[in-house]
């Protein structure tokens, strides 16, 4: 069991720091569209991987319900609203994001995170086909318009010419939608400044999370799935790509001054994969420092690299998210990955919460562990839903991936 | 008129004699499992008891998880509809009821009139059933007796979280290893089957008066966590566990009348 | 042929695909495996090769498949998986798989792997089918399956061709909806009903269709069935002989269905157009009423509440396929519009993998006793 953690007394955060400035834009995020609902704005409710460029470029307000729930999850809300959400009759095998979601649309409150009703939900599938049932949900129930974007599901390694042509019309047809409803204009000029700031913010967390290649690296990779929120939420504003570049200029200067967001020894890299187990965040996180485990890797580190040259390359850019890729692309961005970041072994996390993510999951594993050499270990556990993970498998499993790594080292 | 009510289910057996479709002549609960004589055990302890013959009972009405299996029934009726029909005799105006059995759990809402309207029952799990306070007596060395007992002593009731009853069982022994008492351990045992259970009420909706049968009714830890998850009173009976049987048996008076 | 004969041989069908298979197979005719929900069978029919249905199997334990597979993924894709792995599926020259949902997802990506000697052939459709930007996706995405269904096989597509097989498949499906009207107000029971609808799975249409025109004219010569239950079922499938047994034997007469296996792929006919392959297109643009068919109006809650009225049911039976996250997010409004219209409703969970429905048959006993 672990040791109680010494309270040790926090001191206060640098108002320069990329840590400080990301959390503000995050915070805001939420506020800003609170406070233009009191205004009488319309706000929307959007999917993660939805193209930010056509809200930010119309100027609407809109927040994630994703990243709400996974707020809510880590701030220990997550049991209380699934269990509110099973009272109405939704399965608990529905994702766990969507059981919080839907029972935050019932409750219209919840202390760990809150966020105004939407007058109107911004859907895209790219993520996963659970986000159409998700959204028909709400507009059925709240009567409001939705605006679905279908990315589908790419089997091949290419977008072949006829998805982008699928995917440009529907981009269009949204904002042609959303004109009317929300009586904004789209224009050009707006778009190519959008399209620079979500560019700027993109290339700088790529090479921020490219800091990883250095031994040791600077930053613990846990990290990265809070400052993650910004690049969610925000990465078309001006403020997450400053942002970002100070985060970038900080990893470069630790690697500098040989200093490390992650505290102790870095005895073993690894690649952490799938979404964190928000509930469990700090056991998870711990289970890995105690042993001197650094995630130093995910595939969120590839993820949100929105770069792109016209509106073809932006619709082919959201076609190609980590969720709407085949098996082989996954697998290859997860191995360029591991060899860029002398990853050691894979640590899998199989998410009950989510079918997609782990519906080829076992099998791209064993190709990446083969590909790389490395040892692969999974444990169960859950987005947000905090009674499918167990913390004494957790450790079970990290020990018995340390052992390996540590074998593979030629140790004892 | 004599009729008799059998509940066979997954872990015991239990008759009910019943007297002109009111009085409870005698009744027997044996503990067997399908295939075993228990059910022909309660037949004849009730049958002794009541100085009675078979021959004597006017209509006999099977029911529970072996009721397919039993040859000398005059009906077989749905373990749920007999539970509603036994509630609804032993308690006052009662609209819904939880009965949570050796299996499984399940819901019952009624009508003003106590007549079935709607139902739930658990997912093909162990969790939240008689069988998940079983496993966990066992890693405590208990009784499934002592358990309510123990939760009384309960100071700060531990978390247990999981839906599933095997990480459940490794989240306790975690626990019992890193010294939490055996007391707080069993509250938390017992707040997961009510949280389970809770849920399943939910879904059919909570309507006041609410009252608990079946084996697990017994555990005192388990009601009150259900009432607690619940914001609710839950009446039991000494009874419970016999209200199958009983709605077995007011279901013959029905039919013989 | 006298009616029993008929049930026979839809009954003979309906249990041995394999059988079928091989007939085909010795006959010289190529098949093609069809993925649920809804793959292109009309262009493939077309082809001159033999589409069959592959809906798991029931009872089946899986073990291969979990090498692939976590727990919590419907059984029908762990089954199909497991019997594609088991070498069930020998002599099946390619699988079509639909991108319809999360885990069909999946089941294409990892059958490259797990089957090899099968090749994969993607059907993507478009959620957003409607407008003519969907319609030109749909038929990118038949191209597509004609593509590799050429290099597979060795058969040619013909625009010509495929017009008659729209016009075989058409006439298949209006068979197939009297057929359900019929079997309303006639004897028969769940599981003969079943087989009729499964058998369809595993022959040319044409060859069912000349089948189930006899049996409709048999049928209307039994009487109607005035002391059962009449109840609408929904869900992926109603395919498990212990559950059809348990209908049968409580009473209860399935008078309409709302299944995926079922009903489902006949409402909706291939339209008038002198381009073959843009009328299939325009087929499933206006399909609708399907928990993996994008609805934002979500009128598949009215369509089950009209049909329970219009067919004089008692009560709506919902047969949730365990882990079938679109079902399962469905589920809510149904039992609400369900509840709202007085609607008895039951929610019973199916897994392929289930050997025993004693639950579900206390639960549909508890249902009948509480009418």
């Amino acid at each position: 069991m672990m040791a109680e953690e010494v309270r040790k007394k926090r001191p206060a955060p640098d108002p320069n720091s990329a840590k400080y400035k990301l959390g503000q834009i995050a915070a805001k995020a939420y506020s800003d569209c609170i406070e233009a609902k009191k205004r009488g704005e319309m706000v929307g409710w959007c999917a993660s991987n939805f193209p930010v460029e056509i809200p930010e470029t119309l100027g609407l307000h809109v927040c994630y319900p994703e990243n709400q729930a996974a707020a809510i999850a880590a701030r220990g809300g997550g049991e209380r609203l699934c269990s509110e959400s099973e009272g109405e009759g939704y399965s608990n095998d529905i994702c766990a994001y969507a059981r919080i979601s839907l029972a935050y649309m019932k409750l219209k409150k919840a202390p760990e995170q809150d966020m105004p009703q939407p007058d109107f939900v911004l859907c895209c599938n790219n993520i996963c086909n659970c986000m159409i049932k998700w959204y028909e949900n709400i507009s059925k129930e709240l009567n409001i318009p939705m605006i679905m974007i279908d990315i589908p599901f790419n089997p091949d390694y290419e977008v072949s010419p006829a998805q982008i042509e699928y995917v440009r019309a529907q981009f269009w047809d949204a904002i042609h939608q959303l004109e009317k409803i929300t009586g904004k204009k789209w224009s050009d000029e707006r778009f190519r400044e959008v399209k620079e700031i979500s560019g700027r913010s993109s290339r700088a967390w790529l090479a921020a999370t490219a800091c990883a290649k250095y031994t040791p690296s600077p930053f613990n990779g846990f990290d990265l799935l809070n400052h993650m929120a910004v690049m969610v939420t925000a990465r078309g504003k001006k403020e997450a790509a400053e942002a970002m570049e100070t985060l970038l200029k900080e990893y470069e200067e630790n690697h500098q001054k040989g200093t490390s967001t992650f505290h102790g020894e870095e005895k073993y890299r690894i690649m952490f994969e799938g979404i964190a187990c928000w509930p469990w965040l700090r056991a998870t996180s711990t289970g890995l420092k105690n042993r001197g485990i650094n995630m130093v890797t995910t595939i969120y580190a590839d993820a949100f690299g929105f770069i792109y040259d016209d509106f073809d390359g932006m619709c082919r850019a959201y076609s190609r998210v980590p969720n709407a890729i085949n098996l082989e692309l996954a697998r290859d961005k997860r191995i360029k990955l591991c060899r860029d970041n002398h990853v050691e072994g894979l640590l899998v996390h199989t998410n009950r919460s989510c079918k997609l993510w782990s519906g080829f999951m076992a099998e791209m594993s064993r190709q990446i562990g083969e590909a790389c050499n490395i040892p692969v270990v999974s444990f169960d556990g859950d987005q947000a839903d905090p009674r499918n993970f167990s913390e004494a498998q957790y450790d079970t499993r990290v020990q018995g991936l340390m052992e390996i790594m540590e074998a593979n080292k030629g140790g004892h | 008129m004599f009729t008799l009510g059998v509940d066979i289910g997954s872990t015991t057996a239990k008759a009910v004699l019943l007297k002109d479709g009111e009085e409870i002549v005698s009744s027997s609960i044996v503990v067997a499992t399908v295939g075993t004589d228990g059910v022909s055990q309660a037949i004849e302890n009730v049958l002794r008891e009541s100085r009675m013959k078979r021959a004597e009972i006017r209509v006999t009405v099977v029911t529970g998880y072996g009721r397919k299996t039993y040859p000398n029934a005059d009906f077989q009726v749905s373990e749920l509809t007999c539970h509603a029909i036994g509630a609804h005799h032993e308690f006052d105006n009662v609209r819904t009821v939880i009965d949570i059995g050796g299996q499984d759990a399940k819901v019952l809402s009624l009508n003003e009139e106590g007549r079935m309207v709607n139902f739930a029952m658990n997912d093909k799990c162990a969790a939240g059933t008689g069988r998940f306070l079983d496993v966990m007596a066992n890693i405590l060395n208990l009784d499934i007796s002592q358990l309510a007992g123990e939760a009384a002593k309960a100071t700060a009731p531990a978390n247990i979280s999981s839906t599933c009853t095997v990480f459940a069982e490794s989240e306790v022994i975690s626990q019992l290893a890193s010294g939490i008492k055996i007391p707080d351990v069993v509250a938390g045992i017992c707040q997961s089957v009510a949280s389970r259970v809770a849920a399943l009420v939910k879904r059919v909706g909570v309507r006041e008066p609410i009252c608990m049968t079946g084996g697990v009714a017994r555990n005192d830890g388990v009601r009150r966590a259900l009432e607690k998850e619940l914001g609710v009173g839950i009446t039991t009976s000494e009874r419970a566990q016999l209200m199958g049987a009983l709605g077995a048996a007011l279901y013959a008076y029905d039919k013989a009348k | 042929m006298g009616i029993d004969e008929l049930f026979g041989q839809f009954h003979e069908i309906a249990s041995s695909p394999r059988k079928q298979l091989d007939k085909y197979l010795a006959a010289g005719k190529k098949v093609v495996a069809c993925a649920p929900i809804y793959t292109p069978e009309e262009i493939i029919h077309s082809m001159g090769l033999v589409p069959m249905g592959v809906w798991g199997a029931e009872e089946l334990e899986v073990h291969e498949a979990k090498k692939y597979y976590p727990a919590f993924i419907c059984s029908v894709m762990q089954t199909t998986l497991e019997l594609g792995i088991t070498g069930k599926y020998k002599g099946v020259s390619a699988i079509v798989i639909p991108s319809l949902c999360d885990s069909l997802k999946s089941l294409g990506e990892n059958w490259k792997y797990a089957v090899k000697d099968i090749p994969f052939i993607p059907m993507t459709y478009p959620q957003n089918r409607k407008p003519a930007y969907g319609v030109k996706f749909t038929k990118a995405g038949y191209e597509r399956v004609i593509e590799n269904l050429e290099v597979a096989t060795g058969a040619r597509f013909s625009g010509f061709a495929l017009a008659n097989s729209n016009r075989v498949y058409n006439e298949h499906n209006a068979v197939m909806r009297e057929f359900a009207e019929v079997a309303a107000e006639h004897t028969i029971t769940a599981a003969q009903r079943h087989d009729v609808f499964k058998s369809a799975w595993f022959m040319l249409k044409e060859e069912h269709t000349a089948l189930v025109k006899q049996l409709i004219a048999e049928l209307k010569k039994t009487p109607e069935e005035k002391n059962k239950m009449r109840v609408v079922v929904s869900g992926i499938m109603a395919d498990s002989p212990s559950l059809l047994g348990i209908f049968d034997r409580n009473g209860l007469k399935i008078v309409a269905d709302d299944l995926a296996q079922e009903s489902r792929q006949y409402r909706t006919d291939v339209p008038e157009n002198a381009d073959s392959l843009e009328a299939l297109a325009q087929k499933f643009a206006a399909m609708d009423n399907c928990c993996v068919l994008y609805d934002k109006d979500k009128k598949r809650v009215n369509y089950i509440v009209d049909l329970a009225k219009k067919q004089n049911a008692a009560g709506v039976i919902v047969l949730m396929t365990k882990f079938c996250d679109p079902e399962e997010f469905d589920y809510v409004p149904i039992k609400r519009a369900c509840e709202a219209a007085h609607i008895k409703n039951l929610n019973i969970e199916v897994d392929q993998q289930m050997v025993n429905y004693e639950q579900a048959g206390t639960m549909i006993q508890a249902f009948r006793e509480m009418s």
